[in-house]
């Protein structure tokens, strides 16, 4: 019963710091938790791009690539640092800490999770922690999202290490780096819905004090070959099909949505009062819209399709404007990048698409959404193969009509692995001056 | 919160009953080898049983620390791996053959699905070395690991008398926690070898009598008078393979109620060449051995599907169709192996039957050997 008292003294903790000001409620740039400090509105000087490291390439070991992104910079469009952490372990998505001064970097496989210096100089990321307790604290593997609340970095799990399934959790580390409290995933039938127990992504609406998360896969099927996967209907049973809604200060689910397909990446749109989210499911290839109804309850429905869902084109990585306007959608199967006018959000329209790759699956916006960067792994083994394993980042102005190539990195020809999740930096004189600007 | 439980008085009953030596047992559910041949071993020592279980357990005997033997051979999956057709190993590495099952391994005199190992002792290394399983580096480096695990210091004590590791005490240490995972005493045992005449429905005694008659199964999954194992430990091509020359379309599931289908050409940017699986031949290089594999036992068979070497028969259903149309297309298949032109009732009374070699054991076993403390 040492589990329950922590888990009220941590909810009461968090509901404390709830309190300390939410410095933006609108949304994020590039998808950060709304807790976050120092958003960048001016020019983000510094991408740190989060590398797989490839057997037998360089020395195969997961990175963390800086790339200069200032174009007034001599080095604009190049590698300017890299921080090899030692062997391969899926490296996968990164969150800062509220103060953004820190980075956490996750590996699904071997559930290290490496905390970077961003804060003290931005262009020399350094790494200052590994923290190797994930499983061993939680029984979860998998740190997929890393969120951050006052003071806590909440962390998503995708699986777990009884049966390399898909239930899963929520692990709460402080950022010190203290495991602190962990939080199931709804399981079973009850009368808040049905969940399924899998995990993927969190967002918070601090206003509303509720908190979503998605679904997705457990390790069995998110490390497997995917032409093995696909080929698999046992393995492809075991996707994610639910949405759950927490109460966000008292940790507790409260409602569970059914959301066939496996539900990825969440985006809150806090502009002006809208207070909805959108999700695309990865396998029905669905854009599924949460938003609360005339008597403010909270209702998940299907809101369009992307491209052709019987082609599979497996919708991964979105971004949404600042406004809330629009919706960037990476279609990882046939390569493409999309944008949807959401000004509608009951009925979003696409209205630009490009093959951006031969596979492609991050995109992050700057917060004035006039530049786009995308990058091209999915996971090792799902990324294609051969010829068509191309691996980069590309980054492109947006005109609002169309997007324009800027700078290219090819990270195969650079002997850097498979490019993956992106977070932008600024030294904070450069912030400062940018929001005085404003 | 077992104070609070309506069925603590229950539980208690079982835990009493399972101590009753056999013949003196009330209740046949009770002993969990009725229906296995005696034992060729003497039961291993509690300290060296205990010593096994935590080694199976221990994701940090993997290079990564992401794999054990408790990964691929899930207690809850049957001590199989039901997630997937193939098993997956270190890194997500697809292996080429399905995960068996654990239970009842003890009996076993041939290992692997192409018998290439005849001791469990033995084969534990093989997993802990191959590199697509647990991919250790060296049998020194594994053994270095364990000697540097402070938990692992007073388990060697009480199971050797002395704290040093060494590859034959993992081995037998391993083997002895298998040789502990007994699973049998289902409805079938007490139907047959108990005499609880109700113990089967009619429709799966038919299911047995076709099994041992018009289906022929019984000619390679044995069934003995003083106890079975289900399999003749022999090599047969049977013709089970996911390669069928045919396939060039795919069903694919996409959500409970969606479904689409992918063709080998949209998949071909994400398939790796697979090497065709000759089976015992790859151990004997006889002709006559290409594409033939051990006969399975069929022991708690319904909780461990995907079947066959490679996963490739989702459902028991779908092995009885397997069988009736005459197995599959291979050079040399067995003789024993023909249409079979069994009835679609037949059918399924042959499924019912295998279902009822389920032991009580599958669901108690799990917990059992998960608890932590001794
Ligand atoms: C990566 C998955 C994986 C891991 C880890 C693994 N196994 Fe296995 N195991 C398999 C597969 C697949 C086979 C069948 C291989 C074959 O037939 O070639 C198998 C076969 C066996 C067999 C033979 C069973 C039979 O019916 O012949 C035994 C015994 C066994 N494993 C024990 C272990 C032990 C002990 C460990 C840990 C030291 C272990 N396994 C770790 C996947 C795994
Ligand atoms: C010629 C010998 C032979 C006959 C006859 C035979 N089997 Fe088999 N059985 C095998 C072999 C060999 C395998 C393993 C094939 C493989 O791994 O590809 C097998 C596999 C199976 C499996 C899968 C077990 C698992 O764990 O994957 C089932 C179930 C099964 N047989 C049931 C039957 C039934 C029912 C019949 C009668 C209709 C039957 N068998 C007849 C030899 C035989």
């Amino acid at each position: 019963m040492n589990t329950l008292t922590r888990r009220v003294a941590t909810a009461g903790l968090l509901a404390l710091l709830l309190i300390a000001t939410v410095r933006t409620a609108t949304a994020d740039e590039t998808c950060n938790s709304p807790y976050t400090a120092r958003l960048i509105k001016g020019q983000e000087q510094f991408l740190h791009v989060w590398v797989l490291g490839v057997k037998g390439m360089g020395d195969g070991s997961d990175k963390l690539v800086t790339v200069d992104s200032d174009p007034k910079s001599k080095d604009y469009g190049k590698v300017i640092h890299t921080v090899s952490v030692g062997g391969r372990g899926e490296a996968h998505h990164m969150g800062f800490t509220d103060d953004r001064r820190y980075l956490w970097a996750g590996r699904l496989d071997d559930n290290k999770i490496f905390v970077f210096d961003v804060g003290s100089d931005p262009a020399k990321p350094a790494l200052v922690r590994t923290i190797d307790n994930f499983e061993s604290s939680s029984g979860y593997v998998g740190p997929h999202t890393f969120y951050a609340t006052p003071g806590r970095v909440m962390i998503q799990g995708l699986s777990n290490s009884k049966d390399h399934g898909g239930v899963t959790g929520i692990a709460v580390y402080s950022n010190a780096g203290e495991f602190v409290a962990k939080y199931d995933m709804p399981t079973g039938k009850s009368a808040i819905g049905t969940g399924d127990g899998y995990g993927y992504d969190i967002g918070i609406n601090p206003a509303k004090n509720v908190m979503l998360t998605s679904s997705f896969t457990g390790w069995t099927n998110y490390m497997m070959d995917l032409g093995t996967l696909i080929k698999d209907p046992e393995a492809m049973k075991n996707f994610g099909s639910t949405m759950a809604l927490w109460d966000f200060k008292a940790m507790k689910p409260t409602q569970v949505f059914e959301v066939p397909g496996a539900p990825l990446e969440i985006r809150w749109n806090l502009a002006g009062g809208a207070d909805w989210a959108i999700t695309a499911t990865a396998l029905t290839s669905k854009l599924w819209l949460i938003k609360q109804d005339k008597d403010g309850k909270w209702q998940a429905k299907a809101v369009a399709d992307i491209g052709d869902p019987s082609k599979i084109p497996l919708p991964v990585d979105i971004s949404i404007t600042a406004d809330g306007k629009g919706l960037w959608v990476n279609t990882f199967m046939d390569g493409k990048t999309r944008y949807f006018d959401m000004t509608n959000p009951e009925s979003p329209k696409q209205t630009y698409e490009i093959v951006s790759g031969k596979q492609v699956n991050m995109v992050s916006q700057s917060w004035d959404g006039k530049r786009v960067y995308l990058t091209s792994s999915l996971l090792a083994n799902w990324d294609k193969k051969g010829a068509d394993d191309e691996q980069f980042l590309r980054a492109y102005d947006w005109d609002g009509k169309q997007l324009t190539r800027k700078f290219e990195l090819d990270f195969y020809a650079l002997k850097l692995g498979r490019a993956h999740h992106m977070k932008f930096s600024a030294k904070p004189a450069q912030v400062a001056a940018a929001d005085r600007a404003r | 919160m077992p104070s609070r439980s309506p069925f603590a008085p229950l539980l208690l009953v079982g835990i009493a009953l399972s101590t009753i030596p056999p013949s003196r047992a009330v209740d046949a559910a009770a002993v969990p080898s009725l229906g296995l041949p005696a034992a060729r071993f003497v039961a291993a020592s509690e300290a060296e049983t205990a010593l096994g279980r935590a080694l199976f357990f221990d994701r940090r005997l993997s290079f990564n620390g992401t794999m054990s033997c408790s990964m691929c051979h899930v207690p809850e999956q049957g001590f199989a791996s039901t997630a997937s057709r193939t098993a997956l190993g270190i890194e997500g590495r697809s292996l080429p053959r399905n995960a068996p099952t654990l239970l009842n391994v003890g009996w076993l005199t041939r290992l692997f699905h192409d018998g290439r190992e005849n001791s469990l002792a033995n084969q534990a290394w093989a997993p802990l070395l191959h590199p697509l399983e647990m991919a250790n580096p060296s049998a020194g480096y594994v053994l270095e690991k364990i000697a540097a695990t402070p938990e692992y210091g007073p388990l060697f004590v009480a199971a050797y008398g002395d704290a040093t590791p060494s590859m034959s005490r993992v081995g037998t240490a391993l083997e002895a926690f298998e040789r502990s995972l007994v699973a049998a005493g289902s409805r079938f045992d007490r139907w047959f070898y108990g005499a609880q005449a109700d113990a089967l429905t009619p429709q799966e005694q038919a299911g047995f009598r076709l099994f041992t008659g018009k289906a022929r199964c019984s000619s390679c999954h044995l069934v003995g008078k003083g106890g079975t194992l289900f399999t003749d430990e022999r090599y047969h091509a049977t013709g089970a393979s996911l390669r069928d020359p045919d396939s060039g379309a795919h069903p694919v599931r996409l959500a409970a109620d969606t479904a689409t289908e992918i063709t080998d050409v949209e998949l071909a940017a994400f398939v790796s060449p697979t090497a065709t699986d000759l089976g015992r031949f790859e151990i004997t290089l006889a002709p006559e051995d290409r594409f033939a594999f051990r006969t399975p036992g069929l022991r708690n068979v319904e909780r461990t599907a995907p079947y066959m070497h490679d996963g490739s028969l989702p459902t028991l259903e779908a092995v009885v169709g397997f069988y009736n149309a005459g197995g599959g297309r291979v050079p040399n298949k067995s003789v024993l192996i023909g249409p079979l032109e069994l009835t679609a009732r037949e059918q399924a009374e042959l499924a019912l039957f295998l279902r009822t070699l389920t032991s009580p054991a599958v669901e108690t076993l799990p917990a059992q050997v998960r608890r932590t403390d001794p």
